[in-house]
Order: C-alpha cells, then structure tokens, then sequence
C-alpha cells in the first residue's frame, strides 16, 4: 500500500481528536466512522478517531493531537510519510475512572481557584474523549487557563486506552503550571555527565537536604546553605552541570543570562533582576527551585569607584540575596570562569556560602567522560578509552565532546564512500585529535606544534636516551612500580653539551613517545617592553601547564632565557626576575587554590601490587600530576645554581658530542634516504669525523649531496663515496677538543 | 436506492437538525438577554473601584454616618443579584448544550447499531441536496463541541471573578463580548443541511 503524507490539521478539526484517512484506507483498515486509531510517529504516538476526508482523497493523513505521547506535546514533526502499518485500530472500553494532573497556564489561576471548580471544568472538557495511559490530552482549543491534562492512570487498569464518559470519575492527583510542567518534561532528556560525580554530589546535597529534612534543619537552627560559586575553566560543564542536577532532582530552574538582565534605561537592569528573582520566588512555592546566574563576572564585576552603572546593579543583586528569607526555598548557583574579578561582596557566606572549583578533568576524569559521550555512539570495541584518556591532557569536557563528534564525522565521511558498517574506530580518534586541540592550551604562549620524532630518528646516544626515557617515559608507562618503590617523578631535566649535538631533537622524541602536553617557550615570547609583564607570562604558562598535566614544559637556551644571580652586573634585571618566578614555580609553597583538580588521591604502596588496568590509571593520576621542567643550555656554568638543586632541574644530563659509533649511527639515519653507492664506507668517514657533532655530520650529507647533483648536472641517480669525501675536505668540525674539555671537566 | 440503515440515519440526522436549530434560537435569544446583565456587572465594577479610591472623609459627604460601609453594601447586593441572573442563564445555555450532546448522542448510538450493515462507501455518498453522513455527523460533532467550549469559557470567566479584583470584574464584559466569535460554525452547519431538511 502506498505511503502516506503527514499534513497539519485543518482549523476547524482543532480539539476534535479526529485523524482524517482516505475512505480507501479506512475501509482496508476495517475502521468505521469515529473508531479509535492509534497513530506512531517517530518520536511518539497518537490517539485519533478515524474519519474520511472531505474530498475523499487517498494518501493524506492529518490528525488533530488531541491525546499524544509526552515527546509530541510540543508539536507534531512535519513533512512525515508515515507508512499504513503504523496506524493501528485499537478498541475503547468506557472508563470507570482516571486520575489527572492538571496543567495550568498561571500560578494565578492555581492559587485563586478552587479545587472544586477545577474539578468541574475538566470533567467537562474530558468528556467525550479518547485517552491513553501516560499521554496528554491538549486541552488548549477551549481557551482557558487550563492547558493540559496528563493521563496517569486508568480504571479498569487491564486497559491502557479508553473513552472518557460523562459517567467516568475523575480525579485531580495534582496541579502544576505549564512553566514548571515543561521544565520538567525537558530535564527529562538531558545528556549524562561524566566525571563530575563528586561536585554534582555535593550539588545535590545542599539542594535536597531542605526539601527531605525540613524539621530537623528548623530543629537545629540551621539555615542551609542557599549559594554556589561554581569556579572553572570555560568548557569544564558548570552550566550543564546545573542543569543535570536540577533535572534529576526534580527542581525547576530559572536561568539568568548576563545581557539579558541588562537594559538600556536607567533602572531597567535593576528592575529586570527583581523580576527574575520575583520568578524564582513564585517557582519555590511549586517544587525546588534553582535560580542560574550563567556568567556571573559580567552580572556581578567588582565595583569600581565611579558611579558606574554596573555599580547599581551589582548593589541590586547583593541586596536580593541578601533579602532573601528563611522562607524563600531556592538556591542560587553562580558560574564564572573569572572568580576574581567578581566583587568579593558577593563571596562570602550567607551569599555564596560554598565556593565550587572545578578544575580541567584528570586522566579518570576524562575517561568517564569519554565512556559518557561513546555510549550511544556506534563505537568499535577495539577502540581504548584508556589510552585516549591518556592521549587527551589539557582537554576539557567541551574539547572531548567535540573530539568525539569530529571522529563521527571523520567515520561518516569514509563510510559515505564505501557504505560500509558504521562504527567508529581509533584511527578516527587518532585523526580527529590532529584538528581537535585542547582548548586549555589555547591563547597559550608555548603551544608548539611538533612534527613526531622517533627516537630512532636520533642516531646513537643511547645513554642519554636511557636517562630521557627513565624521567620522562617511564613515570607515564610503569607508574605502579614507581609507586611501589616510593619514587617520585622527576621536577626537571636539565640537558647540557656543544652545540649541535641532539639536544632539541631529543627532547622532541620524548614528548612525542610520552603523549604528554608540550610547551616550549622562548625569549622572544616571553620577553615585553613593560615591567613585570614577563613574569606574569611565565606564571601564566605554568598555570596553563599545571591545568593539563602530565605536561612537558621546554625551556631551550635556558641561559639566555634566564639568567644567574651570582655573575649578572645589573641585580635587578628581567633575567633575574624571572629566574626568581621559575625557581617559586617548580618548587613553590603550595598550589593557588584555583587551580585544584579533581580530589587528591594518596596511594598505599602496597595496594598497588597487582597491576589492575584501573589502579594503573589511578597510579598514573598520583605520580603525573606534576609539570615537568626540561631545559637545554650549551652553557651550564652560566645558570644559577638554585636551579641545579636536586628538586628543580634535579636530573642533569651532559649530551656528548657523538663518538666514532654514535657518528656511524648518525651517518646512517642521515643517508637513509639518500641513494648512496655502494662504494660509500660510512665506517670510514665516521672515523674521519673527529669533533664533528651531529648537526655537522647532516650538514656534511647533505652538502655531498649537493656535490653530487652538481657534477651530473641535475640527474644525478646516486651520491659516489668520493662526494663525501670532497665535502668533507671543505668543512671543518664546528667543536674543538678545548671546549669539549670544559664540558666534561665543570659539570656544574 | 439508500439501505434502510441509511434512511433511517438520515431521519434521526434531520431530527437532531430541527432541534439543533431550536437549540441556536435559545442559544441567541439567552446571549441577548446576557450582554446587558454584563454591562451592568461591568458598571458595579467600576463604581465599586471608585468607591474604593475616594476618601469619603475628605468630601461633604463625610456627614453622613458610615457611608462607605452601606454604599459597599449596596454594590455588593446589587453585584449579587446580577450574578444570581447571569448565573439563571448559565444554566438555560447549559441546558441547550445538554440537549444538543444528548442529539448526538442519539444519532452516534444509532449509527453503531447499525454500523455492520453500513461501510464506508454508504457513510461517504453525497447528492447534490443530501451531504454524506459522515459529513452530517460531523458537523453535528462541530456543534455539540462548539456548545461545549462557548459554554466551559463563558462559565470559567463567570467563576473565575473575585470580589476583591475589581479589574477583572470591569473587564469582564469586553471579555465576555470576544467570546462571541465572528463565525458561528452553528449557523453555517443550519444552511448547509437546509435542503436536506426540506427534503421529507
């Protein structure tokens, strides 16, 4: 049988719960005039009684839903084909009885009107009517306050459908406004929210504590807390937060947004604050009651001495929490990502009694979230959310999201093309984490961009990866043992040699093996013309860094960057600033309070013995929570030694230039892609390379290189050992043995 | 020629008609008689708003003993005489709303009597002077609910009034008038069945 079109409802079927069918379909339906019809749309179903068109035509369907499913009461979704085998004739009993909620348009009308009349008017609007257990009867074509009726249950409670007569008793189980009716119906499809079990906890307590145990509150002389500052970086989930709560408690919630409130007159803003307030009040009387002021520093910022406007307003909302009485039961929840530029009036208790912070999401964290964010998608059981857990530090709730529909979209696109099975697996991940970046990291000063280096791309030197792996890698791989043997990670690394030799690569290899965040900073960013401004940015980037930990912060040319106390000629001078900024920073009094995450964790030795995947994780949260200093320098005598001190820089590492099988090994990655003949004796010219460091050996390649293609005039198909040679004959090595000697002689 | 289920629908539809269009006259002749009891519910309204904002006290009027008291007395007395017969109307309408539901009634009782002799293609055939019955049901369903909802409003305005708000009692009136809709689908069903009225 052909489809059918879904029209809307002609104006003169309003209120009459008929379904219009062509008389074709009504008769091969076996339906006769006015009998009952179940129609399922996406989304719901509805309850009709069939009656043919006027014109008679087939293929048309338009209803009147008067009786539909909770999802529906909105509106009906448009331009459906439905298929015939959705409608379905169903039979009707009379009802003996039902019990309502009512749902009216004005807190008004609910208050003024008595029970009794309420009573009478809807049983007189319900007569005639064909209902459904759970669904809406839409009452809005009689024009009165009353807007809704829920069917919540029937008698004979055997059937779920059935006719309403004037004979059938009604029972009003409740009133509410449609206000706080559709509130309701919309917290009831919230997204679920991972990671922030602890302050939604917390949340919860303080907004059902007065609603479960009034008397004993009143018992003890105990006013509950009444405010909330949620603190967090933008992106964290404050505002979805309160809205998950608000929804599963039950609570309506009344939302200020900060340029809403705001008018243009003298007074208006005021005014329109009063007004929500006044809101807020009037949805207490109903249930809990929630009361959002979303980005409170522009609502609230701290006053400043002229009479500014915002001054007014800011006076208004301090006045209204602090009117508010004991009888006023709603809570207010604050969310700011700039606590500290909110007027500290308005912190302190008996306004916002309770301070929130939330900081970015630790390595658990962001594991629940992505386990809450790829429940219902279609993902690949080989995918790791550990390990993309691991891989996202510094990625806020927001970031995650948006990784995870950046990763459907990169799966749909190549699924378009071969229309294979939609899933999602790693590599779309992995993908989309190249275009998704952490929003914690963003307007950061040391962002980098790095290609990924291997550490077999480095050629010898194996020592000093060794120690790189032991700091950097193996805190992030092997945390229990770390644990278990009571180590901690190290603060910093200190790397040293001639210049040329790796220094830079290797710490690229590092970063790049160990997933971690990576900073790097230099002079030229950190340095500005006003006082004082390069030792905020450097606190600032600490900060950054502290907030997506396990992070790598490099600081190459340390020496230059920052200077030492002992040999400056001026005492004052930026570099000496700084050095001062950075020693506090990695080994400071203590944390800003701001910056808290998570909850602390402390691990027992000994429960760590067995490496369970979950412990492993909750190892790895305990030991990576630090930032890590690494720093290069071809000039160690020149740094401070409060730097050298075991607890900063406390790993020193001296990078020797390479010797002949290092250079071998050099020789080798650097002709790896070169075509070299067979004639070419890379052992031979490693031991010609006496003083030559790594950067030097390259240059020399490539220089034979250039040799070669200049000899056979651009078509040269490989480089002859004599091309080595020549080259080797122009350069000369760019270490001596003297500096060298200093190297290895002063350490420190 | 027509079933005899369908000739005897049509004659319970052409009674209900004939008693529908009794039922409007009532209908009208009861909303006439209304509309000035409204007015002057929409006066004591406005006197007793007055009455309210004047300081008796600083008016001549303040020799008279306790004016304010017997002047509230007699609005309220006369407020209630006027609701008691608005109140006699609501119930005349209520009575030809109760009528119009029992025709139909009636008429849906016959059809599901006969419902297994009737298919769809009986229910749906028109002529030029007789509407289908379908058609006819219809709007017989159209009128019973046009009743209902006329008269639920009219009663939820009336009930919803408070003494003590004297702007919803002035603006009761004008409320009461824009319940009176431009299109009155009663009538427009009457012209439309009227061949088939005259057809016995």
């Amino acid at each position: 049988m052909e489809s059918l079109r879904l029209l809307s409802a002609a104006p003169s079927d309003r209120g009459s719960q008929r379904c219009r069918l062509g008389p074709g379909l009504m008769s091969a339906l076996g339906l006769s005039l006015g009998s009952p019809l179940l129609v399922s749309v996406p989304g719901g179903s509805c309850l009709c009684t069939a009656w043919p068109r006027a014109d008679l035509a087939e293929g048309f369907l338009q209803m009147d839903p008067k009786c539909c499913s909770l999802s529906l009461i909105s509106q009906l979704p448009a331009h459906l084909n439905l298929e015939p085998g959705q409608l379905t004739p169903v039979s009707c009993p009379k009802l003996k009885g039902v019990r309502i909620t009512v749902v009216v348009q004005s807190v008004e009308f609910k208050k003024h009107t008595p029970p009794r009349l309420v009573h009478e008017l809807v049983k007189d609007m319900l007569r005639g009517v064909y209902v459904h257990q759970g669904f809406v009867i839409n009452l809005e074509d009689f024009d009165t306050d009353i807007r809704y009726v829920v069917i919540e249950s029937i008698n004979p409670d055997s059937d779920t459908i059935g006719y309403i007569t004037s004979k059938t008793g009604v029972e009003i189980s409740g009133i509410q406004t449609v206000r706080h009716y559709r509130s309701q119906l919309q917290d009831q499809n919230t997204v679920a929210l991972g990671g922030l079990d602890e302050v939604s906890a917390s949340l919860r307590e303080m907004l059902q504590l007065p609603l479960l145990y009034p008397n004993t509150l009143s018992a003890l002389g105990v006013s509950c807390p009444r405010g909330v500052l949620l603190v967090g970086p933008p992106g964290v989930g404050k505002t979805l937060l309160v809205r998950r709560v608000v929804g599963e408690v039950g609570a309506s919630l009344v939302v200020v947004r900060g340029p809403e409130v705001v008018g243009s007159r003298p007074g208006e803003s005021e005014e329109k604050l009063r007004m929500v307030f006044e809101r807020a009040r009037s949805a207490a009387e109903e249930g809990p009651c929630v009361l959002f002021l979303d980005e409170l520093d522009s609502l609230c910022p701290r006053r400043t001495g002229s009479s500014a406007p915002e001054n007014r307003l800011v006076a208004q909302l301090l006045t209204l929490m602090d009117g508010m009485n004991q009888s006023d039961r709603f809570l207010i929840v604050g969310a700011t990502n700039r606590p500290d530029s909110l007027d500290p009036a308005l912190r302190r208790p008996g306004r916002f009694d309770r301070e929130v912070i939330i900081g970015a999401p630790t390595l658990q964290q962001r594991k629940a979230i992505l386990s809450v964010l790829c429940e219902r998608m279609p993902v690949c059981p080989s995918v790791n959310l550990a390990e993309l857990a691991q891989r996202t530090t510094g990625y806020v709730g927001a970031d995650l999201s948006a990784l995870c529909r950046e990763a459907a979209m990169l799966a749909i696109r190549e699924n378009s093309k071969d229309s294979g099975e939609q899933a999602m697996g790693m590599k779309h991940f992995l993908e989309a984490l190249k275009s998704v970046r952490p929003s914690c990291l963003r307007s950061s000063l040391g962002r980098t961009e790095l290609s990924p280096v291997t550490w077999e791309q480095i050629g010898g030197l194996d020592e000093v990866k060794l120690k790189l792996r032991q700091s950097i890698e193996w805190p992030m791989r092997y945390p229990e043992a770390f644990v278990r043997l009571g180590l901690s990670r190290p603060r910093g690394v200190l790397l040293y040699g001639p210049p040329g030799c790796a220094k830079t690569t290797l710490v690229k290899a590092a970063a790049a093996s160990s997933h971690c965040a990576f900073l790097s900073v230099s002079g030229a960013e950190l340095y500005s013309p006003y006082v004082g401004d390069s030792e905020k940015a450097l606190a600032q980037l600490f900060r950054q860094a502290r907030a997506c930990t396990p992070c790598i912060l490099f600081l190459d040319e340390i020496d230059s960057l920052i200077g030492s106390r002992s040999n400056s000629q001026t005492p004052n001078s930026v570099q000496t600033r700084l050095l001062s900024v950075l020693l506090n920073e990695m080994d400071g009094v203590g944390l800003k309070t701001l910056e808290r995450r998570g909850t602390e964790k402390i691990l027992q030795a000994e429960g760590a013995e067995e490496s369970h995947p979950q412990e492993e994780l909750d190892c790895q949260e305990v030991c990576n929570k630090d930032v890590m200093v690494v720093a290069a320098t071809n000039r160690p005598d020149c740094l401070d030694s409060a730097l050298l001190r075991p607890g900063r820089l406390d790993h020193i590492i001296y990078v020797p230039p390479p010797e002949q099988q290092a250079r071998l090994a050099i020789l080798k990655v650097c002709t790896k892609l070169m075509p070299v003949s067979s004639d070419v004796c890379l052992e031979e010219l490693a031991t010609n390379t006496e003083l030559y460091s790594g950067a030097d050996l390259e240059n020399l390649c490539k220089e034979a290189a250039l040799l070669a293609l200049l000899d056979k005039n651009m078509e040269a198909s490989t480089i002859e050992h004599t091309h080595f040679l020549r080259s080797l004959n122009k350069m000369s090595p760019s270490l001596t043995a003297q500096q060298i000697n200093t190297y290895q002689t002063a350490p420190r | 020629m027509s079933k005899p289920a369908v000739i005897s629908l049509h004659q319970a539809l052409r009674r209900s008609f004939v008693c529908l269009e009794n039922s409007q006259k009532v209908w009208r002749s009861v909303l006439l008689e209304c509309g000035p009891l409204m007015e002057s519910l929409g006066n004591l309204a406005e006197q007793s708003a007055a009455l309210s904002s004047v300081q008796i006290s600083n008016t001549p009027l303040r020799d008279f003993p306790e004016l304010e008291d017997r002047l509230r007395f007699k609005l309220s007395q006369a407020t209630d005489t006027v609701l008691s017969k608005l109140n006699d109307k609501m119930s005349s309408l209520q009575s030809v709303r109760d009528s119009v539901s029992n025709q139909l009634s009636a008429v849906q009782q016959q059809f599901e009597q006969n419902s297994d002799s009737l298919d769809v293609i009986d229910v749906t055939e028109r002529s030029a002077a007789t509407p289908s019955v379908a058609d006819m049901m219809e709007w017989l369903q159209d009128a019973e609910r046009h009743y209902r909802q006329q008269f639920l409003r009219r009663k939820t305005l009336l009930q919803t009034l408070r003494v003590d708000d004297f702007s919803l009692l002035e603006s009761a009136p004008k409320r009461w008038k824009s319940l009176d809709s431009a299109e009155d689908p009663v009538t427009d069903t009457l012209c439309k069945v009227s061949f088939f009225m005259e057809s016995q």
